[in-house]
């Protein structure tokens, strides 16, 4: 069983951009920007008020009360993704026996961030020293990972992946291995982020890495990264068994591409983004040269952009330039943990349509960003394979890399 | 050497590890091989200190000698007491 190809055959979304996965993938098209003014107010207020939200979005359409009490706000988000995944992989996975071995990894970042405000608004803002006795079991970074694994009967192996801003990408590496290996019969694996609570966005606002305007990848103009929200999640399988049920194949996931910077705890190295670029490729058995599409991290910081742009011409030498370049960030924010996953979205797309979503907000380049980041407008081109980059602060590398299927 | 630019020095110093006879108005962040991380440090010590709030972006962050950060906490400092003894 070893070995096996892999495919992806179900993709769920909810971001700014919309609340599924069609709609996300068609504003990004678009090259239509999600990041607006924060509607709330907080007690002190924000440098940079602006994030790419979830907006009107109502739990009590998608789930009943009683589920609805053990659920953080990136449950919810979880959930909904996988549901519109699964849904689109056509497993039944309870009547067809394959959730019996089927795992769910789950990345996020800051995991039910919006239920630790809460209690800490109670035990500090009110003295109140009475918590919800569900505290814990919405809170806990694993919760995305259980509940959608509860929810669908899968009794793989299953847990969360955490690293700040790959937590997706770790957490889709680990699950294309696992079912490759045979350690897992399929997989439902993603990213969950709802990490807009004051106390994140002022923690996020004392390093001063955020951008007060909007964001702005790769361009002279950036001044820093906008935070997002939302999940995404996909439905991995062996292309054999999906081939046996003939089921619709989105992509192949091709291989994945890990590494550590062992450096500094926030700026980002050439060499190891470089090595965990070529590791993916190696991963995937695929060549530079077929590489049509690159899915950037670009954050929009001044640290991580001129850092990705030298260790793309790292792997690439002369053909980087020819490479498109896009930092969709620039439409859903950055969603920590839930970046990669929704950034696969615009992957898939790329590969399945011949679209390449744009870098939205780009004025004028920056001579230390020097490569093709299809500005503002998306481009008609067939890719082939492409890979999708995401570099953590603490310096955790993952880079993923999928191919057409036709 | 005024106060401030003694409480600047002493903070710089403490925060980067840099000796503080190294320390000169005219070094630059980047002579002194502060990193960025230590540079938000060494804003947030100087903010907490003097009770002000830093420009959230300098484009010469990296440049900028300790002359030019010694003369903005300066000058946001005269403008805070300025504030206080007009109330």
């Amino acid at each position: 069983m070893a070995n096996q190809r892999v495919v992806i055959t179900g993709m769920g979304a909810i971001c700014a951009l919309g609340i599924d996965a069609a709609s996300s993938w068609a504003a990004m098209r678009e090259g239509r920007s999600a990041i607006a003014p924060i509607a709330r107010t907080f007690p002190d207020p924000l440098r940079a008020p602006i994030a790419a939200e979830v907006r009107d979005f109502d739990p009590t359409t998608h789930f009943d009360s009683k589920k609805l009490l053990l659920l953080d706000r990136v449950s919810q988000f979880a959930l909904i993704a996988a549901r519109e995944a699964v849904s689109q992989s056509g497993l039944d996975f309870r009547s067809d026996g394959l959730g019996e071995n089927t795992a769910v990894i789950v990345g996020t970042g800051v995991g039910g961030e919006n239920t630790n405000d809460e209690a800490s608004r109670r035990l500090y803002g009110e003295n109140n020293p009475r918590l919800h006795p569900l505290t814990i079991v919405r809170l806990m970074s694993n919760a995305p990972a259980s509940q959608i694994s509860i929810e669908h009967g899968l009794t793989g192996p299953s847990f969360a992946v955490v690293s700040a801003c790959a937590s997706a990408n770790h957490a889709l590496a680990q699950a294309l291995h696992m079912v490759r290996n045979g350690v897992a019969d399929a997989a439902v694996a993603g990213g969950s982020e709802a990490c807009l609570t004051y106390g994140v966005l002022k923690a996020w606002e004392a390093m001063r890495v955020l951008a007060d305007d909007t964001c702005r990848p790769f361009c002279k103009q950036r001044r820093g990264l906008v935070l997002g929200e939302g999940a995404a999640m996909f439905v991995l399988e062996t292309l054999e068994n999906a081939q046996r049920r003939g089921a619709t194949v989105l992509a192949e996931f091709a291989g994945a591409g890990m590494s550590a910077d062992a450096g500094d705890i926030v700026f980002p190295s050439e060499q190891g983004a470089a090595r965990a670029i070529q590791r993916a490729l190696a991963d995937g058995a695929l060549n530079p040269y077929e590489i049509g599409y690159i899915n950037a991290h670009g954050t929009g910081t001044p640290a991580n952009d001129p850092t990705e742009t030298a260790a793309i011409h790292r792997v690439f030498g002369e053909r980087a330039k020819s490479i498109p370049v896009s930092s969709t960030k620039s439409m859903h924010g950055h969603a920590l943990g839930a970046a990669g996953a929704l950034e696969l979205i615009a992957v898939i797309g790329a590969l399945r349509d011949g679209v390449i979503a744009p870098t939205a907000n780009f004025i004028d380049p920056d001579p230390a960003c020097d490569l093709d980041y299809v500005p503002n407008v998306a481009r008609a081109q067939p890719v082939a394979a492409a890979l999708s980059n995401s570099f953590a602060f603490g310096g955790l590398n993952a880079v993923l890399a999928l191919r057409r299927w036709q | 050497m005024s106060s401030v630019q003694a409480t600047v020095f002493d903070i710089i110093a403490k925060e980067s590890g840099v000796e503080p006879s190294k320390i000169t108005l005219d070094s630059t962040l980047k002579d002194l091989e502060i990193q960025s991380l230590d540079a938000i440090q060494i804003i947030f010590e100087i903010e907490d200190h003097f009770k002000i709030t830093m420009p959230d972006r300098d484009p010469n962050f990296d440049t900028d000698s300790v002359k030019g950060l010694v003369e903005a906490v300066e000058k946001l400092v005269a403008a805070k007491d300025a504030a206080a003894s007009a109330s």
